[in-house]
């Protein structure tokens, strides 16, 4: 029998999206009043009350027809304001939020002045972002340039809590943990298990106001909703006394999960991780007592599918300029092996990927892992939502990844198998990891200009780096290397002073109690999960952009210094003047050497030399919970801004364009040899540098999934994909018509999505320069 | 009409104006498609209309010129005239014209075709081996293959060593003893059958349709029958007529009924490359069949008795 996707699911989505987008300030005037009225209280105390007033008293509502309930605002995909991260940006930008070119809000005039007199002010000088300014302001800004740190006004997230420990044991069940822990427990523990239990008591009232809010509502509405909203109802009651005992308890109870995840944290991205294996036992055993069908199952499954789509994340104008299109991570692992190293995926994993094709929504953020052993079943499955163009599932290499993980950052076995994703594309173990993945960007392409141009900024003329020389000073290009080294050397000691900075204000600011207890081992310990309470502790720096640096150092080695086909001097003047009056020679940097993406070895080497080093060069410290830092390859849209701070460089780029997009995908337009070529030149970067995460996109036209042909071709590509260990890979499938289309008549492809990088997001929402970018990346056409 | 004796019998490199990996279209799986120089048949919807000669020439695309004049200040005897703010090639002239295409800093200046030698070739094409593992390999096509025969056949076994699976697409029209050498390193073979009646056939190609038909028919009764497609293009007002495609239907069930049997929709395309090698596509703008004109022909085919039929798209 064919699934459908329901009229319920049609008018919960339609629902939905025609609902206008606020930002809320209603969790910052209940944070703000608990701060003030516990002034005696130490931080984490005032943060764990505070959250339990938010649990307590934020507004909430129901649709008659929702059968997964909840949400952190009454209104849907409402940006929320979050004063105890940091909210000078909110101060600046709050009229603008309405029309701001990217992530629009609309906004109400009383909440502005609120915010103004009543909220602001009380925590100026209180907040983590002006902690971190007090602390750092000097060294954190003297190097932005070239390295973005990140983190320094909202928390970290990025996070997989262990789900399958929640759904076992519920909040009643972890509360009574902490309170016998207490019992037992060290002085110094004391404080952390009393806030568990404060936070906890929060979660349990906020699933019993569900309860009662129903209750209130299911008069006035139509018997046929009664019996339904009845059901979901007595579930919210249940999880808030008892684990689930029922598939639709437990989506219930996932749903309450992430939403007091996101109340506490108001952070990008928690991720529900590998449902298809910890849901499974919930939905075997429905399915075989006769009270689910896969129909209903698809359906339940659906409605959690619609709520991921409810919470966004309110960032600053720059930062929605980083990561434009609210993506919130929740991201979902389908496939890929057990602890035993066998694959599995079974009929959940088909459910999940039946959902996305029906919805085709941003969220969740669906992924398939594949190994040696994937099934053609589910690689088609796969394949037939790739089609539908909404760049979902993207896919993750379990021979990429597991052994590296082991290897390189000392993971246990049966945790590296059980990875996961967070955020775009950040790797993770599942539910005892804080892996700080989004640490910061390191921008080797800004550092190559430094090191060309006496340490000083093409854009400002500023002395931004060490004047170790210029291209002009520089013999052989093995001196232009070495000066290069020492460059990046210089920047990396700066950058890691101003992690430690960041990452002891978190511990200081944003102690996150309810957190802790999904992540292993906080509640064991007696610690906080960013004090370093997790089993795993790393911090991810991103390596920026290895096509434009790969492109940049062939250019300069064959034709200035093998070839002499253009002076030391015209190419420093050249790249100077952004290519002004210097036309041929652009010319030639584009034309007359060969590119990173089309299979050359020496020259996608040029690029993984020294992502190498930058990786090897982590090594040689620890981040502030004493865990490893290691390095991924992926911008998300950061591409953009990223490029922005770039003057000309010598891949023939002009000043200010971005950059290759993705992170490990060729400069757009210069991979002239085709996907197999693509994949080639990617598999030559070390898997070493992306255990934080790589990313590469591809775009193929919809002809090539029509027919079954096409589709088993597709499966081969895949599979080769998996054979070459590249750990990452994504499509786009669509018309460039389509999107110029959507470009001028938005209003006709509402729900057209796109993936922009590590995420999708609707196209008509993007701003009109990230639009422009996305219709003229390569095609693949096979016509 | 062009004699068989023209093909070159170089053995040591060859020409090879295109390498296509990520081939999807032409047998199964994800190939590679080498494009050699040179066809005997001069057909007046051919699409490569760079592979007809057998002769490297230098060719110029405008829309990757900066008309910089670098060419003609690099250019001596005569190696171009620079008119109409573009360069026109001394085809005349007896050297090479490496200086040119060193020169241009936009790579508008290229040569239609780049030389290889059988390491070469061979090592590019391994260079997708792992596509090739999961179903796939390496597909020879021109041009006409045959017209560098004995280079092919090398390059075919050095294939066969190395596990590849190969293809060819080709006119037949080559020397019996070359196709007879090739068959056993062939696994797919794909014979261009354009047009029955011999009139026609010279009329739309230059040459004679006879030792395409013998060597249709030799291949068809020899054991190697079954690795074979025979395709028809179908180009509107020429060989898109039902009794072109009853003939070539008729014809080819007699000598093996368990034929298989393609037609090619017609490209609409095809015009596209005409204009760097300085020739004139002489067909009118056509559009590609309908899926009911396509049908049409299908029943054509099936009312032979036929029943391999290859349908676009399959």
């Amino acid at each position: 029998m064919e699934l459908v996707q329901t009229k319920r699911i049609e008018v919960l989505k339609e629902k939905m999206l025609n609902e206008p987008r606020y930002a809320s300030i209603e969790q910052a005037r209940i944070i703000t009043r608990v701060y003030q009225e516990n002034e005696n209280l130490s931080i984490p105390k005032k943060r764990a009350l505070s959250l339990k007033a938010a649990l307590e008293e934020m507004e909430i509502g129901v649709e008659k027809e929702e059968l997964i309930v909840g949400n952190r605002t009454k209104g849907v995909r409402y940006g929320v304001v979050f004063p105890e991260s940091g909210c000078s940006w909110i101060n600046k930008e709050f009229e603008t939020l309405p029309t701001r070119p990217q992530d629009q809000f609309l906004v109400r005039d009383e909440d502005i002045k609120e915010f103004r007199e009543v909220i602001y002010p009380y925590w100026q000088g209180r907040s983590m972002e002006d902690v971190i300014m007090e602390r750092g302001q000097k060294d954190i800004k003297s190097i932005e340039k070239v390295v973005k740190i990140n983190q320094k006004d909202h928390a970290q997230g990025h996070i997989c809590p262990d789900t399958a420990l929640w759904l076992k044991l519920g909040p009643a069940g972890l509360r009574k943990q902490a309170q016998e822990k207490l019992q037992i427990c060290r002085e110094d523990q004391k404080e952390f298990y009393e806030c568990v239990v404060i936070v906890l008591d929060g979660a349990i009232t906020f699933m019993q106001r569900y309860h009662d809010y129903i209750k209130n509502m299911i008069l006035d509405v139509e018997p046929a909703y009664q019996v339904t909203l009845q059901k979901v109802a007595d579930n919210c009651m249940n999880l808030s006394i008892r684990p689930p005992q029922s598939y639709h308890e437990a989506l219930q109870s996932i749903w309450f999960l992430f939403v007091i995840l996101h109340m506490e944290s108001n952070a990008s991205s928690f991720s529900p991780g590998r449902l298809d294996q910890y849901l499974y036992s919930y939905y075997k055993e429905d399915k075989e007592k006769g009270i689910i069908d896969d129909q209903y199952a698809l359906e339940l499954l659906e409605c959690l599918w619609l709520k991921f789509n409810q919470i966004v994340y309110l960032r600053n104008q720059n930062s929605a300029k980083y990561f434009a299109g609210f993506p919130i991570g929740f991201n979902i692992a389908i496939g890929g092996v057990d602890e035993n190293g066998n694959d599995t995926y079974n009929e959940l994993s088909l459910l999940c990927l039946k959902a996305q094709e029906h919805l085709g929504l941003p969220q969740p953020n669906l992924l398939v892992r594949l190994n040696k052993n994937t099934s053609h079943e589910l690689m088609q499955a796969a394949i037939k939502v790739v089609a539908k163009g909404s760049g979902m599932p993207q896919f993750f290499n379990d021979e990429a990844i597991i052994n590296t993980m082991i290897n390189d950052l000392n993971i246990e076995e049966k945790d590296a198998r059980n990875y996961a994703i967070v955020g775009c594309v950040e790797l993770t173990t599942h539910g005892n990891n804080l892996g700080w993945s989004d640490s910061g960007m390191f921008n080797f392409n800004k550092v190559l200009e430094l090191t060309l141009n006496h340490g000083k900024c093409l854009l400002t003329n500023e002395q931004l780096g060490l004047d170790l020389g210029s291209i002009e000073t520089y013999e052989t290009f093995e001196n232009l290397e070495e000066a290069f080294r020492k460059q990046i050397d210089y920047f990396i000691d700066k950058m890691i002073k101003g992690l430690e900075i960041v990452e002891k204000a978190h511990q200081d600011c944003l102690p996150s109690a309810f957190l802790s207890t999904v992540i292993d081992d906080c509640m064991e310990k007696g610690l906080d999960v960013t004090k370093g309470g997790a089993k795993y502790n790393l911090s991810g720096i991103q390596m920026i952009q290895v096509a434009n640096l790969a492109d940049s150092l062939a250019a300069i080695k064959q034709l200035v210094y093998d070839e002499h086909m253009i002076s030391k001097h015209e190419l420093l003047e050249s790249l100077q003047h952004d290519f002004k009056g210097h036309e041929m020679t652009q010319t030639m940097l584009l034309n007359k050497v060969p590119k990173y993406g089309n299979d050359i070895a020496w020259v996608d080497n040029m690029g993984a030399k020294w992502t190498n080093y930058f990786r090897e060069r982590m090594k040689d410290y620890t981040n502030y919970r004493g865990g490893l830092y290691h390095t991924g390859m992926y911008t998300v849209s950061s591409h953009v801004p990223m490029g922005e701070n770039v003057g000309a460089s010598p891949d023939g780029r002009n000043a200010l364009s971005p950059l290759a997009d993705g992170g490990l995908s060729p400069v757009y337009g210069r991979d002239m040899s085709g996907p197999t070529a693509v994949l080639k030149s990617v598999s030559r970067m070390s898997n070493s540098c992306t255990t934080n995460g790589g990313l590469l996109n591809m775009k193929f036209l919809p002809e090539f999934f029509e027919t079954q042909s096409g589709r088993d071709k597709f499966e081969m590509f895949l599979r080769a994909f998996v054979e070459l260990e590249v750990p990452h890979i994504q499509f786009n499938v669509v018309r460039k018509e389509d999107l110029i289309d959507a470009k001028i008549h938005p209003e006709k492809h509402r729900s057209l999505t796109i993936r922009v990088a590590g995420y999708t997001a609707y196209f008509v929402e993007l701003a009109g320069k990230l639009q422009d970018e996305i219709i003229e990346r390569t095609t693949y056409d096979n016509i | 009409m062009k004699s068989l004796n023209e093909q070159p019998m170089i053995t040591s490199s060859a020409l090879v104006f295109d390498i296509k990996r990520f081939a999807v279209h032409d047998g199964s799986g994800l190939r590679a498609t080498v494009f050699f120089k040179g066809c005997p048949l001069r057909c007046k919807w051919c699409q490569n209309p760079e592979g007809l000669s057998p002769k490297q020439r230098p060719i110029y695309f405008e829309n990757s010129c900066i008309h910089c004049h670098r060419c003609e200040q690099v250019s001596y005897d005569n190696q171009i005239t620079y008119q109409n703010n573009r360069p026109y090639f001394n085809l005349n002239y007896h050297g090479n014209f490496d200086n040119l295409i060193y020169h241009c800093p936009s790579n508008a200046i290229r040569y239609d075709s780049q030389p290889y030698t059988i390491e070469e070739l061979i090592n590019t094409i391994k260079q997708d081996e792992v596509f090739f593992k999961q179903g796939g390999g390496v597909t020879f096509s021109g041009g006409e293959p045959f017209m560098q025969g004995q280079y092919l056949i090398e390059l075919l076994k050095r294939c066969k060593q190395q596990n590849i699976n190969t293809a060819i697409e080709t006119t037949l029209y080559a020397s019996f003893s070359l196709i007879q050498q090739a068959l056993p390193y062939l696994d797919i073979i794909y014979v261009d059958f354009k047009e029955f009646d011999e009139t026609k056939h010279k009329n739309f190609t230059q040459v004679s349709s006879k030792i395409i038909k013998e060597h249709i028919q030799y291949i068809l009764e020899s054991k190697y029958k079954d690795k074979v497609i025979i395709r028809t293009p179908l180009i509107p007002s020429m060989t898109a007529t039902d009794d072109n495609i009853t003939n070539i239907s008729k014809f080819i069930y007699d000598i093996y009924p368990e034929v298989k049997y393609e037609l090619l929709n017609y490209n609409p395309l095809a015009s596209a490359k005409y204009s760097l090698v300085d020739l004139e596509y002489e067909l009118p703008q056509y559009q590609k069949f309908t899926p009911q004109q396509m049908q049409h022909f299908y029943d054509i085919v099936l009312q032979t008795g036929l029943k391999n039929l290859i349908k676009e798209g399959e």
